[in-house]
Formats: C-alpha cells, sequence, structure tokens
C-alpha cells in the first residue's frame, strides 16, 4: 500500500484462502487483554437472551482467571481470531473449547466448544463457519471422536448457524431458580 | 379573535439564549393559544374528512345503477379481471392512512383511539395538498405481526398504504414486510418522507456551497427512523458510507460499540448502519463526529444546545447544519448562523429553509397513484427529492430558499410528474404516459381540493370557522 494515501477507514480485504476476513491461532498469554473484553461482550449478548444467564459484577476478573488457567491446560483450547489486511494483528474473535471424558457413551473424547464470539464487523463472509471448523480440526488433534457446543436456548440465530455447520440437540440443558 | 400574540420579553439567561423573537414566553402563549383553538374547532366540527357523493343522483332511480342490481354487473367483471378495480371503483385514488398508534407526533405511544385527530388531519393534508382520497385507519395491533396482518386484510379496497406514526425500529420490519408482499404502493411517512424532505434540502445546500456527495463527510445526529433511511439514500446517491458519522445518545456508532450484539437482536437496521459506515471511521462523541465535517443532519432531541456553537465553529469551512427537531431545534439557527454556518435549515415554518414532509408524500401518493405503480422503491423517493431541489433552484436558489415553502405549491404537481415518469422508467408503472400527461393530470386532480372547499363555503355547505368574523353579506 502508498504510504501518500489519506487515511480512509478501510475494511479487511476478504482475500483469505478460506474467504473470510479472518485468520485463527491459538491464543497465548499475550492475547490476554484482547480476549477478556470479547468473552464478557460474549456473555453480555447471553444475558440478552435469557435473565437467569445474568452477568456476575465480577465476571471480568473471573475470564481472566479462567482464561489463565486454561491457557495452560491441557484440557483446553483457546483460540484468537485475527483480522485480515489492516487488521493482521487485531484480536476480533475468541474460541474457549474444553476436552471432556464421557463416562458412558462413545466416542469417548468429547469437545466442547464453550464460548465463541467474533466482531460484529468480521461476522460475514463465512468467517464464523471458518472459525468452528477450525476449532473442530484442532479439538479432532486433541482426540474428540465428538464436538458440542453449548449456546442459550433463546438464541435462535446460534441455532440456525451450527444447523448450518451439521450440529443437532442431543441433550437439553433445563434451568429454574432454585 | 385568538392571534398569536408576538414576544414581549427575551428570556432572561438560560443557556443557550435563544434570539429574541424566540423567547420561551411567546413560544408558550402562542402554543397555548393555537392549543385551545384546536380544540375548540375539533369540537365543533366534529372530524375533517367526510365522504362525498361523486356521482349525480336525479332519482332515487339511480340507485339502480350506483348499487344493485346494476352494480352487480361491475361486480362480475372485477371478479374476472381484479384490475377492472382500478378503472372501475375509487380504488385508484384511494389509500389507507393505517397506524398503531404507537409513536404520534411527540407524544409516544398513545394508542389508535388518540391518533385518530392526527389522522383526520394527514387524510386532509392527503386530499387538500395531492388530491387524495385518504382513510384513516387506527387500528389495534399490539405486534408488528398483527399490523402487517391488517394491512394485507385491507388492501382490496386500496391503490396505496400510508404507514403513519409508529414506533421504530417496528416500522422498518412493517414497511418491509409490506412491500414485500403488497403489489401497491406503501410508504411510511417518517422514515420516507422527512428523508426525501431532507435530501432535497441537502442537495441545494452542496450546490450552493459548491460541494459534491461522493465527497463531503457527514454527521447524521439521532438514529432513529427517518435518518437511518437517509443514510440509506445518501449512499445511493453515491455518498461515501465511511465518510458518515451516525451519533445517538450512546455516541458515535461504529461497529465496536459495546451495545452492538443487543442491536443486532432488537434493532437490526441501526446494526447494519453501523457495520456500514463504522462511524465514519471515528469512536466517541458528537464533539469528535462533527469536527471538519462539510454537513450534520440532526434529527434528535428537541433541546437547543443539543449542538454546540463550537462544534459548529470546529466543522469544515462553509458548513451545513440541518437542525430538523420539532418543535425545538437542535440549535438556534441563528446561533449555528454566528458560529460560522453556510447554511441552516429546521423543520419550522417559521425560519427559512423548512424541511417539511408535507412537500414530498401529497406528489409522491399522486405520481405512484397516477402511474399505478406497485411499489415506491428508493429510486422513487430519490427522484422525488431531486425534483423538489429542482423546482426550488428554478425558483431561485439562496441561502434563504433551499427548499419551496408550503406556499409554492406549485411544486406538487412536477414532483408527482417526476414521480410517475421515475416509475416508468423502472417498469413499474402499470400505467404508461408521458411525463407532461402525467404533469397535467396531476395538476387537474391537485387543483380541486382547494375548489371544493371554496365552494362548499361558498354555497353555505361548510361552516365558517365560528371564531372568525363573517365577512359582509355572507349567510352565517
Amino acid at each position: 500500500m502508498k504510504r501518500s494515501n489519506p487515511p480512509v477507514p478501510q475494511r479487511p480485504p476478504e482475500s483469505q484462502a478460506h474467504g473470510a476476513p479472518i485468520h485463527a491461532r491459538l491464543a497465548t498469554e499475550a492475547d490476554l487483554p484482547a480476549l477478556v473484553p470479547l468473552i464478557i461482550r460474549l456473555k453480555r449478548l447471553n444475558e440478552e437472551f435469557d435473565s437467569m444467564l445474568k452477568v456476575r459484577p465480577d465476571a471480568e476478573a473471573q475470564a481472566e482467571a479462567v482464561l489463565k488457567a486454561e491457557l495452560k491446560s491441557p484440557k483446553s483450547l483457546i483460540i484468537a481470531a485475527e483480522g485480515a489486511g489492516p487488521d493482521k494483528d487485531k484480536v476480533v474473535g475468541v474460541v474457549r473449547a474444553a476436552i471432556r471424558e464421557r463416562l458412558f457413551y462413545m466416542p469417548e473424547t468429547e469437545g466442547v466448544i464453550l464460548d465463541i464470539y467474533l466482531l460484529p464487523l468480521y461476522r460475514r463472509h463465512g468467517a464464523g463457519r471458518y472459525l468452528v471448523e477450525h476449532t473442530i480440526a484442532q479439538l479432532k488433534e486433541r482426540g474428540a471422536g465428538i464436538v458440542t457446543v453449548e449456546f442459550p436456548a433463546q438464541n435462535e440465530i446460534a441455532t440456525r448457524f451450527y444447523a448450518k455447520c451439521g450440529f443437532r440437540p442431543i441433550t437439553a440443558h433445563h434451568a429454574r431458580m432454585a | 379573535m385568538v392571534e398569536a400574540t408576538r414576544p414581549r420579553s427575551p428570556s432572561s439567561g438560560s443557556p443557550p439564549a435563544p434570539p429574541a423573537e424566540e423567547s420561551a414566553e411567546s413560544e408558550a402563549s402562542q402554543t397555548t393559544a393555537l392549543n385551545e383553538r384546536a380544540l375548540r374547532l375539533a369540537e365543533f366540527y366534529r372530524g375533517k374528512i367526510e365522504t362525498v357523493p361523486k356521482v349525480p343522483v336525479r332519482s332515487l332511480r339511480d340507485f339502480s345503477l350506483w348499487y344493485t342490481p346494476g352494480i352487480a354487473a361491475v361486480s362480475r367483471e372485477i371478479e374476472h379481471d381484479a384490475d377492472r378495480a382500478f378503472h372501475m371503483t375509487g380504488r385508484w385514488n384511494t389509500i389507507a392512512i393505517l397506524t398503531d398508534g404507537s409513536r404520534v407526533l411527540g407524544l409516544g405511544n398513545i394508542g389508535p383511539q388518540a391518533a385518530l385527530p392526527v389522522m383526520e388531519g394527514k387524510a386532509l393534508l392527503f386530499k387538500y395538498l395531492g388530491g387524495v382520497d385518504a382513510v384513516p385507519l387506527p387500528v389495534n395491533a399490539s405486534t408488528p405481526e398483527a399490523l402487517i396482518e391488517t394491512a394485507l386484510r385491507i388492501a382490496p379496497a386500496f391503490g396505496g398504504i400510508n404507514l403513519e406514526d409508529i414506533a421504530s425500529p417496528k416500522c422498518f420490519q412493517v414497511l418491509e414486510e409490506l412491500q414485500r408482499r403488497l403489489p401497491i404502493p406503501v410508504w411510511h411517512d417518517d422514515q420516507l418522507g422527512t428523508a426525501a424532505a431532507t435530501l432535497a434540502g441537502l442537495i441545494n445546500a452542496l450546490e450552493l456551497t459548491g460541494r459534491d456527495m461522493s465527497t463531503i463527510r457527514t454527521v447524521m445526529l439521532g438514529a432513529g427512523a427517518a435518518n437511518l433511511v437517509t443514510v440509506r439514500l445518501l449512499v445511493r446517491m453515491g455518498h461515501d458510507p465511511h465518510r458518515i458519522t451516525v451519533v445517538d445518545q450512546r455516541g458515535i456508532l461504529e461497529a465496536e460499540r459495546p451495545d452492538m450484539d443487543e442491536m443486532q437482536l432488537h434493532n437490526r437496521w441501526k446494526y447494519r448502519v453501523a457495520l456500514e459506515t463504522d462511524g465514519g471511521g471515528r469512536k466517541g462523541t458528537l464533539a469528535e463526529a462533527m469536527a471538519g465535517a462539510d454537513v450534520v443532519l440532526a434529527a434528535s432531541t428537541p433541546v437547543p444546545g443539543t449542538i454546540h456553537q463550537e462544534w459548529v465553529r470546529s466543522m469544515a469551512p462553509h458548513p451545513i447544519v440541518f437542525a430538523l427537531a420539532n418543535p425545538l431545534p437542535e440549535i438556534w439557527p441563528a446561533e449555528a448562523r454566528a458560529a460560522g454556518a453556510a447554511i441552516v435549515a429546521t423543520g419550522r415554518s417559521d425560519f427559512p429553509n423548512q424541511v417539511n414532509n408535507s412537500l414530498i408524500f401529497p406528489a409522491v401518493f399522486r405520481g405512484v397513484l397516477d402511474a399505478r405503480a406497485r411499489a415506491i422503491p428508493d429510486d422513487i423517493v430519490i427522484a422525488a427529492a431531486q425534483e423538489l431541489a429542482r423546482y426550488a433552484s428554478m425558483k431561485g436558489l439562496s441561502d434563504q430558499h433551499l427548499l419551496p415553502t408550503m406556499d409554492e405549491r406549485d411544486c406538487f404537481p412536477h414532483v408527482a410528474a417526476a414521480v410517475a415518469e421515475a416509475a416508468v422508467a423502472l417498469g413499474i408503472a402499470r400505467v404508461r404516459a408521458s411525463r407532461e400527461e402525467f404533469f397535467e393530470q396531476a395538476r387537474r386532480i391537485m387543483a380541486r381540493p382547494a375548489a371544493l372547499v371554496v365552494a362548499l363555503q361558498e354555497s353555505g355547505l361548510m361552516d365558517p370557522m365560528p371564531d372568525e368574523p363573517v365577512p359582509p353579506g355572507k349567510p352565517r
């Protein structure tokens, strides 16, 4: 890019091989300051769907502590999504996933997508799909024979999105106030 | 006799000091007088429109033509070809003014019953200015789906539907879905009429200040129905979306604002604008948005002082300021001028350059009804705005004359003809005629209601205003 160009705002180019304007990689501790706000955005979005998902006042500290521990754990997978072009080094999305043992069912190893969030500007052009497929591949590499995902039951956008990705409901998770 | 009293004393103090003749005190006394008179006249006339026969009735035997048995033949013909309804009934010139009363004027959600006088007034404007027979239809509809369902059900009686005073963002969903599902023009004045009038003013303001749509930087204050549609029309006309900065109560609307996810769920129209403009590359407050901007289009809170003079000073040289909040503009015109604004427009008739949707909707409906357009796409809205702008510039453009006033009603048939012509060009008109033919038809139809009112008054069939002196020689 020529340096003499006026500083007009630019979109991320859609020139990645997979067509999505993002690039996924394993997160490191250096990403923590960028990842925490993304997790908090997701939790606040979940709260929009259901009052039983009310975000704790200490959620930010919680996110930081949890991510810090999970970054070191072999049973966890934290992925950072970066933008492309001028946003190449900007973290624009996050995935939190875990490896769990299924005690009674087969396949025995399950990869769980706990949290997945992309900033709005980076959601289109198959970016979400790319991030999910990338995560599934990483979980498979860690031995997962089945992949599950958790999200608010009222989130119809997510329901439709994961159906398109080949997911279907297998267990239900109901709640009432105690 | 109730005459609005002119100002006595300028208000002392509370900033920002409005111009002397706009003191809060005189404002209040004028408003009170007007309100009292409106109440009295509403009770005197009990409604502003009525159904009047439009066919000769020489004796009751004529009813065998206008009604049964003769009318059965007309019904049979329409049964075979529904399109004939536009030729053999009043459908061609009749629209519904449909509202759920969820956002009436500045009164908020007052419900359908209380919305009725407003819809009657709108019907009067439609008839008087556009020659359009408009039926006020406030309905009980608690959800957007119910309102949509209602419109679909009543459509056989109407050549078009004017949605009125429906809360945002509900109004977007209702308009979008009805435009998709109905083969007749559907319009929401608070979105399209206001946006078109704003656009017309802006076209001429750009002309006067030697600017081009493709290079300007624009700040939109307020993210309600009108401004969101204005953004869409501006982009359609070549405005770079990355040079538009929309600002609402929470500051600059940009793609990383914390409320974006919530917005995606509850107002996807605003969400889309946030993605498309991304704050024009800016984040922060209105002050940050306005620095260096060429234009500010404000349709937000009716509080003078919403826009500070220093922010106008921070704009590009010879800036354009549209302070359209009603009844009180976001900044008084004199203050905007003093801060360097080259052109100032407001929503008020007592200042120069009133941006008024009444300049748009009667003519748009006249045009789409005469062309029997299937829809009102954005290109028709833009055509109306361009014609209104052209008409004003034909009459002589100046910083005091940006748009026609309501006294320049000659503009209406011109705009109607431009609308009809655009419908033909877009291939959505079921009547094909030349622009001149559309113009002549519009002029003829639009001239009739005023003549009718005069005839009714002169014949004594319409009561004179009870609080005005009767001219000599006229029966009371």
